[in-house]
């Protein structure tokens, strides 16, 4: 009985959401990677906004670098679809500059991390 | 207020030796504890219950979690059954019957919920009501008030009173009884539970009843004030609005404020302590139940200094300007020119003092901090006698009250010497007081005659008395061999003054000649007067200032050392001051810089009581402007002079606290004490005679509000001061 | 959607449902026991008839759908719910509105709800209105952060925004959703603000940046004390005033053994 338990968990069927295995999920991300790199130039052309397309791009790769250690395949799926719904609202200009600027989080002061930076900002 | 009777009561039922709910069951039980009286069976609400003979219907409704709606019924208090809010029907018994006084009988069917007992209860509130303002919306108690509550729950849901003449309600002149309750007397259902508590538990018998039926009123009969140090109490007891807190009136509502759970430190008992706040503002402080320290009370100033935390603070660092005015400064720079200081001055010449409010935390910081500098100047302000200069304050049963502060009621023989309990240490008096009423206990008392509540034997206030009691030469003396239960309790500040060493050496090895019945009975008691010291003399501060002053120190820390024991005339000119608290008070005028501190309620600190329980204050506010938590700002010292100290964290610095002085973070737990032999030999060892006559610091209520920096800060406590002496200089 | 609708019909003609042919939900006084009038001032009462009429078609639902259908109960009294699989969130509302009995061609909400220790935390309710009958029914399935949930677009049009609401709060996927997207928070908005785990104060908190011209986006900081209310009811100590009636009952449906 306790061997089996291990195994009746891997062969445990969830519902997928797009993609059935990694390899799926992998295209669909590089496809995403793809079509964000291709809006680059129009995201800078459209938007005005004060980056050129290279820290656009370095930006995007941020972006996606930051998942890269996510391994489930519906947690890629899920990641893919808010992309694509976040591309199609560049693409379609519902967002505006301010919401494009976000990424870079330029206005934000980080906290400090040491006790006597903590200590003299009054941070605990 | 008084939010939680069902589990009160249960405890109580299970504990009545403890509680003293009925007199005469508790002395019976005291008197004679081995034979057990037969349980006998009753239900209520068909439910079985075995209770001990003379148990009360409500107390054995309690017993299975049935709770019975009462006004006038109290367990600290005798029962008074006058409000008749605790009707319960009786199966066969024609009237409902009075649940509060009525002892049950053996097979009894009691129904709390049956229609005459909700018809019977529904008629008091009727009639309560009838007499009762409507003015719930502008009175203090909405929300937190048990006539309210119980309307909801009991009333009933339509009114019949109509008031066609316009003859009006009945209305009470209000009194003014003190600048610390405020009275609504119109409010009042004369449930007598506030005069029950004055002539009970405070000892003053001047509230009382005047006229009867409609015409009755709650008041002193002549104008007066209503001086003790405990008229705060009367406030929680208070069913309705007709007593309230005045400082606190027309301030918040229950429902809006946050309550966190703290500890006084405004005398050395560490009583429980709820700290009610809005919008980081301290509003109100009410006691929190703990049968081992203060019941459910709490004494006047730990209630109502807390508007002393508001004034007078320390909110920003200072350093001291060529000409001698202060200059707020960042914490960068304070932190700054501190560290140089301590780098410029000898190893061997940094110092530290602690006064009365000092958290352990901080001790342990500052002592690992100066211990890592290469400095063992390291003491308390208040004095406690030493006998070759360490060796006294080693062992922890020389300083300690050690027979816990619940037990002192149980003695049938105390022996004060040079303390003034009702004021040093109000709630630790009402055990006294209580051990008097209720268990036949003998007090004498050795030093100024004062009026601690209680009619005691009056041994004079000559030091001579004391020698002769240890030498066993007083009738006094012979007294104390054959009590069963003897308790020495001694002030700290008797043991302060420079003669402290003889009243140690004498009545610590008269104690240990006593043989009490109970081999674990512990006849040796100090009464410390301050919340720091035992913590401090825990981790090994030396007591008095006078070596640290001998050794000319060029930096000196006075951790919130305000009591005079430092002052302009004897630290060394050159010295450089560092003054750390919260209250700008007399350390902070000899300061060079000024490192502003948290007060009590601002954080999690630990505080050793006088019985050597650890007991933690838990943050409810915030510290005010720049000032921090006081163990931080010695560890970003430490990082600025170069000497980084191990913690960054409360639960590291605590892990430290663990590995000096284990009790130190076990919370609420009592540690035993031993080598009491041991104890007398390190202090017997000098022999020093007596000066003067035995004397207390805390004469009358005057004396009693002001004596720390948070309490002088105080609107609140001033105003009391100016009452008591007006009082008495009037009356 | 059709076929659905056709395996239904024939699983009836089967004779899957027994007393089928005599079913109606409109008939009256078919309840096995009347219970006690409710005489107490201070409680709801209830029309018996239409609690029995619940009760029925409750479980002539449950035995119509057995293999979707878990648990069919009445809340409140007289309010009809029915707990289904997450599979069969299309073919039981294709039944409820298609069904002649039955009629609940309107979809009045999809609600979420997100109860974070349950192994699936979010319920979906739909809550339906049948106007030919005039009644009402809560149709509940369960689902959890990566499972979706299929659209019932295609059943009821309303479902379109309602589930883009669902999607955005609750961050549950709607597979087959003609236009999924965002409907309430901004865009660039992060995380689903009904989820429990979400803080009532959000994680970010926008204003205008005079030299940046325009909205910038930063950590929230709280200049204002949280305020929180005590609201406990004191006279909760007094337990006799606490019997209500039940929250929820539930009905038998003879389709037990299936779950």
């Amino acid at each position: 009985m306790a061997a089996r338990e291990p195994a009746k968990r891997i062969i445990q069927q969830v519902r997928p959401i797009l993609s059935v295995d990694r390899e799926e999920a992998r295209q669909r991300v590089i496809n995403l990677y793809k079509a964000w790199h291709r809006t680059a130039p129009f995201i800078v052309e459209k938007f005005d906004i004060p980056k050129s397309v290279p820290q656009v791009r370095q930006k995007l790769k941020e972006e996606f670098i930051k998942n890269k250690d996510v391994s489930d395949v519906r947690v890629i799926d899920m990641l893919v679809i808010k992309g694509q719904m976040e591309l199609k609202e560049i693409t379609k200009i519902w967002k505006q500059k301010g919401h494009i600027m976000r990424y870079w989080q330029e206005s934000i002061e980080y906290k400090p991390n040491d006790f006597l930076s903590k200590f003299m900002s009054g941070h605990n | 207020m008084l939010r939680a009777p069902m589990f009160r009561a249960l405890v109580l039922a299970q504990l009545p030796s403890r509680a003293g709910i009925l007199f005469t069951t508790s002395r019976m039980q005291s008197n004679a504890p081995a034979k057990a009286p037969e349980k006998i069976e009753v239900f209520i609400d068909d439910q079985p219950v075995m209770v001990a003979p003379g148990t009360t219907v409500l107390q054995a409704a309690a017993q299975v979690g049935v709770e019975i709606p009462r006004f006038c019924y109290h367990e600290r208090l005798a029962v008074a059954g006058n409000c008749r809010m605790c009707l319960v029907e009786v199966e066969k018994s024609p009237k409902p019957v009075a649940a509060c006084a009525m002892p049950v009988m053996k097979g009894w069917r009691i129904k709390t919920n049956s229609d005459m007992t909700r018809k019977a209860r529904e008629g008091v509130m009727e009639f309560l009501l009838s007499n009762h303002p409507l003015d719930c919306p502008i009175c203090d108690q909405g929300g937190e008030c048990d006539l309210q509550d119980q309307a909801m729950a009991f009333g009933s849901d339509r009114s019949r009173f109509t008031d066609i003449n316009h003859a009006g309600k009945r209305a009470v002149e209000d009194k003014d009884i003190g600048p610390l309750v405020k009275t609504i007397m119109t409010r009042c259902i004369h449930c007598t539970r506030c005069i029950r508590f004055a002539s009970e538990v405070a000892g003053v018998d001047d509230l009382g009843t005047t006229g009867r039926g409609n015409e009755m009123q709650v008041g002193m009969y002549v104008e007066k004030l209503f001086l003790t140090e405990l008229s705060g109490n009367v406030i929680d007891l208070c069913p309705v609005g007709a007593l309230t807190n005045k400082p606190y009136s027309f301030v918040a509502r229950p429902w809006e404020i946050r309550k966190v759970d703290s500890i006084d430190v405004l005398d050395a008992l560490g009583s429980n302590i709820v700290v009610s706040t809005r919008t980081g503002e301290v509003l109100r402080i009410l006691p929190r139940e703990n049968e081992d320290i203060n019941e459910e009370w709490l004494s006047d100033k730990s209630r109502f200094a807390c508007d002393g935390l508001k004034r007078q603070r320390l909110i920003t660092p200072m350093l001291r300007k060529p000409d001698g005015e202060f200059e707020a400064v960042e914490w960068e720079s304070a932190l700054i020119t501190a560290a140089q200081a301590i780098r410029n001055a000898p190893k061997d010449k940094i110092a530290a003092v602690a006064g009365s409010l000092v958290d352990a935390e901080q001790l342990v910081a500052v002592k690992d901090l100066l211990n890592r500098l290469g400095s063992e100047l390291l003491c308390t302000e208040q004095k406690f006698p030493t006998a070759d200069g360490t060796s006294g304050t080693d062992l922890r049963s020389n300083y300690l009250l050690n027979s816990s502060i619940a037990s002192c009621e149980d003695a049938d023989l105390v022996l004060l010497v040079g303390t003034n309990p009702r004021y040093e240490a109000p709630l630790l008096n009402t055990r006294l007081r209580k051990g008097y009423v209720h268990k036949e206990q003998d007090i004498a008392y050795i030093g100024p005659e004062v009026d601690l509540s209680y009619r005691y034997e009056y041994l004079g206030n000559r030091s001579l008395t004391i020698e002769d009691i240890a030498k066993g030469k007083h009738p006094f003396a012979q007294r104390l061999k054959q009590a069963k239960r003897p308790l020495i309790i001694v002030g700290a500040n008797a043991l302060a003054r420079n003669d402290g060493k003889a009243y140690i050496a004498a009545l610590q090895s008269f104690a240990r000649q006593l043989k009490p019945e109970d081999k674990n009975w512990k006849v040796w008691n100090v009464l410390q007067t301050n919340a720091s010291q035992v913590a401090a003399l825990d981790v090994g501060y030396k007591p008095g200032v006078e070596e640290v002053l001998a050794a000319q120190p060029k930096v000196l820390f006075l951790l919130g050392a305000d009591g005079n024991a430092v002052n302009k005339e004897n630290i060394p000119k050159d010295c450089f001051v560092i003054y750390q608290g919260h209250h700008g008070d007399q350390g902070a005028q000899l300061a060079h810089a000024i490192l502003p501190g948290a007060a009590y309620t601002e954080k999690q600190g630990t505080y050793v009581n006088t019985e050597g329980r650890a007991q933690q204050t838990l943050v409810a506010v915030s510290p005010p402007g720049m000032a921090r938590e006081d163990w931080k700002i010695i560890r970003a010292l430490s990082e600025v002079v170069g000497t980084v100290l191990p913690y960054d964290t409360l639960d590291e610095l605590r892990n430290r606290m663990e590995d000096i002085a284990p009790h130190l973070v076990r919370y609420g737990h009592l540690e035993e004490n031993n080598f009491y032999a041991q104890a007398e030999q390190l202090i017997k060892t000098q022999a020093s005679s007596f000066q003067g006559d035995v004397d207390v610091n805390q004469k009358s209520l005057e004396d009693f509000f002001m004596t720390d920096s948070i309490t002088r800060a105080s609107p609140t406590m001033a105003k009391c001061v100016a009452a008591v002496k007006k009082a008495q200089a009037t009356g | 959607m059709s076929s659905i609708l056709r395996s239904i019909s024939c699983g009836l003609r089967n004779g899957l449902v027994k007393n089928s042919g005599v079913f109606s939900f409109a008939r009256r006084f078919k309840s096995e026991e009347i219970p006690e009038e409710e005489t107490r001032p201070t409680v709801r009462k209830f029309d018996n008839v239409q609690r029995s009429n619940l009760t029925d078609f409750g479980k002539y639902v449950a035995e119509c759908l057995p293999k979707y259908v878990q648990k069919v109960q009445l809340t409140a009294g007289d309010e009809l719910e029915v707990l289904i699989a997450p599979d069969g969130v299309v073919p039981v509302l294709q039944f409820l509105k298609d069904h002649h009995q039955a009629q609940f061609e309107n979809l009045v909400d999809i609600a979420g709800m997100d109860v974070p220790s349950r192994p699936y935390r979010f319920e979906i309710i739909y809550n339906l209105l049948s106007l030919r009958y005039n009644s009402r029914i809560r149709v509940k399935t369960y689902t959890d952060e990566l499972t979706p949930i299929d659209s019932c677009n295609d059943v009821y049009k309303a479902a379109n925004w309602y589930e883009r609401e669902i999607w955005d709060m609750y961050g549950v996927f709607f597979a087959n959703h003609p236009d999924l997207r965002r409907i309430l928070t901004d865009y660039g908005f992060e995380g689903h603000p009904q989820r429990r785990d979400f803080p009532l104060s959000g994680y970010v908190e926008l204003r205008y940046d005079d030299e940046k011209k325009r909205v910038v986006c930063e950590p929230l900081e709280l200049a204002q004390e949280f305020r929180k209310f005590d609201l406990e009811a004191p006279w909760e100590q007094f337990p006799n005033f606490r019997h209500a009636n039940p929250a929820t009952e539930e009905i038998e449906t003879g389709n037990k053994e299936e779950k």
